[in-house]
């Protein structure tokens, strides 16, 4: 482990990691706020910096320190977060180059943008990862991939990691599978969200009251995911336990596969990861 | 031991010919009858060396166990005719779909009183010992008898006691299954002719892989779905065309089968209890008469004589 690896260390050991946002938005307010619920960081060892004051005031309601200036962000923080909008990016990272130093760990959050990229309009020798989470990770139940640059090593991808498990599940994973990674589970959220309005909605077709459905909705989806991830057990195996013979349920997974739902739900996917790398060749 | 068959087509040469392959049985005991000699089915039965005879009242005399491997529709007017010549020593096996276990011991108690009936549904495999039979024992007959018979079918495949009830679902999976099967590996063939390959080899391999999967999966405990798993690797050639078999699906439409397979077992089992069909048009296939009719009306498919109007001619007994 190199010097500024052990001084990283020491320094998330003695919680006296400096984080610092450049963008204020929804991803990094999300990523902050799961840091603080999680204990992991004190809220004004955080800094985040905005154009307007727009974004700011949920961070300062935190206890979070807020600027302007975006170079201010790296002179006080050793782990900055890149969280602007993908067109305002390149800008950003050439205004801030002059202040970016070896004892940096820039984590891009920027949809699309590649560590190749990164990495051209950067200092030579950054540790730059990038990094893809989905909202949940608000409620620290997120689910995130990280892909190292050339300059970050084992330490800041360890140190990375810890940090943010905080927030739910998170891998390292090759680059190349970030974008699936939007399609499965960055805009998967949103699937989520749209098969539980469906079973509400079936439940009240059925006479139950939707708010009463819809918490149930949600917890049943909730319910079904922590047995999977707790068992480790095979999807296949753990829709086979509920289903007894000429039950309820062999009947209506019967509706699901003459809809076709599993293909559909593969071109869900599909499309989703195909739009993100193609959105990150423009 | 001897076997008799009552019916002589399809299902009583894969029997006969699955019991003498695996050594239970010798051929000269076994015994099938049936009034339309011209069957191709017939020719195969007398090769092996089984006695054949167009009396069925012979084929019950000389057998303890006595298969009704007749189309459900005929069994009726069978149990009328060989009724009388059932003992109380006879176990007599129904093969027929839909046919309860109570509709035959109702016909047959009018001549004996105790009569023991077990009910079977296997499927054509059995010829090459690789059949799926389950049995349900009926009011008189005794485990040692349900035994007997278990023994018989596992020598053909894999064979299993069940409730009756679930005698037509097990129709509409297994008993209708190999034909399933052979769609799929005629167009699994034709895929693969279509994408170069001669069609000998594009149907030896299809089968094939059909029945190396078949046994991986019998002799693993990891479900399916797992096993499917394991042939996907990410981005890869079989996760693309599983993505085609759901887009249209596959799933669904093998649900769909098995259903309607057992649905109409279970059609066929109400109108038959209704004994819908005309005597005469039964008659016709039972009585010597038969062979006065031209010899132009092929009577192993049936296909001529319409018991039901939408009868698939090329279903064998289901």
């Amino acid at each position: 482990m190199g010097a500024e690896g052990r001084g990283l260390q020491r320094a998330m050991e003695a919680a006296e990691l400096r984080v610092g946002f450049v963008g204020a938005g929804r991803m990094a307010g999300g990523l902050a706020r799961g840091l603080l619920r999680a204990g992991k960081v004190p809220a004004n060892s955080i800094l985040a910096s905005a154009p307007s004051d727009k974004n700011l005031d949920m961070w300062r309601e935190s206890g979070c320190r807020t600027t302007h200036c975006n170079l201010e962000v790296l002179q006080e923080s050793t782990l900055v977060i890149l969280a602007t909008k993908p067109h305002v990016l390149p800008g950003v990272l050439l205004e801030i180059r002059p202040a970016v130093g070896p004892h940096h760990v820039i984590v891009s959050l920027v949809a699309g943008v590649t560590l190749q990229t990164l990495q051209r309009l950067l200092p030579s020798g950054t540790k730059v990862l990038r990094l893809m989470p989905n909202l949940p990770y608000v409620v620290q139940a997120g689910a995130m991939v990280f892909a190292r640059g050339t300059g970050a090593g084992d330490e800041e991808a360890t140190l990375l990691k810890n940090l943010l498990s905080s927030c739910g599940l998170c891998e390292e994973v090759p680059e190349s599978y970030i974008n699936i990674h939007t399609g499965l589970s960055g805009s998967g959220v949103a699937y989520v969200y749209l098969f539980a309005e469906a079973l509400a909605e079936g439940a009240v077709k059925m006479g139950m009251p939707g708010g009463l459905a819809s918490r149930i909705a949600a917890q049943t989806l909730l319910g079904a995911a922590k047995m999977m991830l707790e068992t480790g057990e095979h999807p296949a195996k753990l829709r086979g336990d509920v289903c007894t013979p000429g039950g309820t349920t062999i009947h209506a997974l019967h509706q699901l596969e003459k809809g076709a739902l599993r293909a559909t739900v593969m071109n869900a996917v599909e499309a989703a990861t195909n739009r993100a790398r193609s959105m990150a060749e423009d | 031991m001897s076997v008799g068959f009552i019916g002589a087509g399809q299902l009583a040469l894969a029997l006969a010919r699955g019991f003498t392959a695996a050594g239970v049985l010798a051929a000269h005991k076994i015994t099938a009858s049936s009034p339309d000699t011209d069957l191709p089915t017939v020719s195969g039965l007398r090769k092996m060396g089984v006695n054949f005879t167009v009396s069925n009242k012979d084929t019950v005399k000389n057998s303890d166990v006595l298969f009704l491997a007749v189309k459900p529709p005929i069994i009726p007017f069978i149990l009328e005719e060989v009724g009388p010549d059932i003992e109380a020593r006879h176990i007599v096996v129904s093969c027929a779909a839909g046919v309860t276990i109570s509709s035959i011991e109702k016909k047959l108690s009018t001549f004996c009183p105790t009569p023991k009936v077990i009910r079977c549904m296997t499927n054509t495999p059995v010829i090459v010992r690789e059949g799926a039979t389950v049995y349900a024992t009926g009011t008189h007959a005794d485990v040692e008898d349900g035994k007997l018979l278990e023994q018989l079918m596992a020598s053909v495949g894999f064979c299993t006691e069940v409730e009756e009830d679930l005698i037509d679902a097990v129709t509409g999976l297994s008993g209708s299954g190999p034909a399933y099967a052979f769609t799929a590996l005629d167009a699994l063939a034709d895929g693969g002719v279509k994408m170069g390959l001669p069609r000998r080899l594009a149907v030896r391999l299809g089968a094939q892989a059909l029945l190396g999967a078949a046994k991986m999966l019998l002799e693993s405990e990891q479900h399916p779905g797992q096993l499917k798993d394991n042939v996907c690797s990410p981005g890869g050639a079989t996760i693309h065309a599983l993505h085609f078999l759901e887009s249209g699906g596959f799933r669904s439409l093998l649900i769909n089968a098995v259903e309607a397979s057992c649905i109409r077992t279970r059609e066929l089992q109400h109108l038959a209890d209704q004994e819908e069909i005309s005597p005469a048009a039964i008659k016709k296939t039972l009585l010597d008469k038969v062979k006065l009719e031209s010899r132009s009306v092929s009577l192993a498919s049936g296909s001529k004589v319409s018991l039901f109007t939408n009868k698939h001619p090329s279903s064998k007994k289901n």
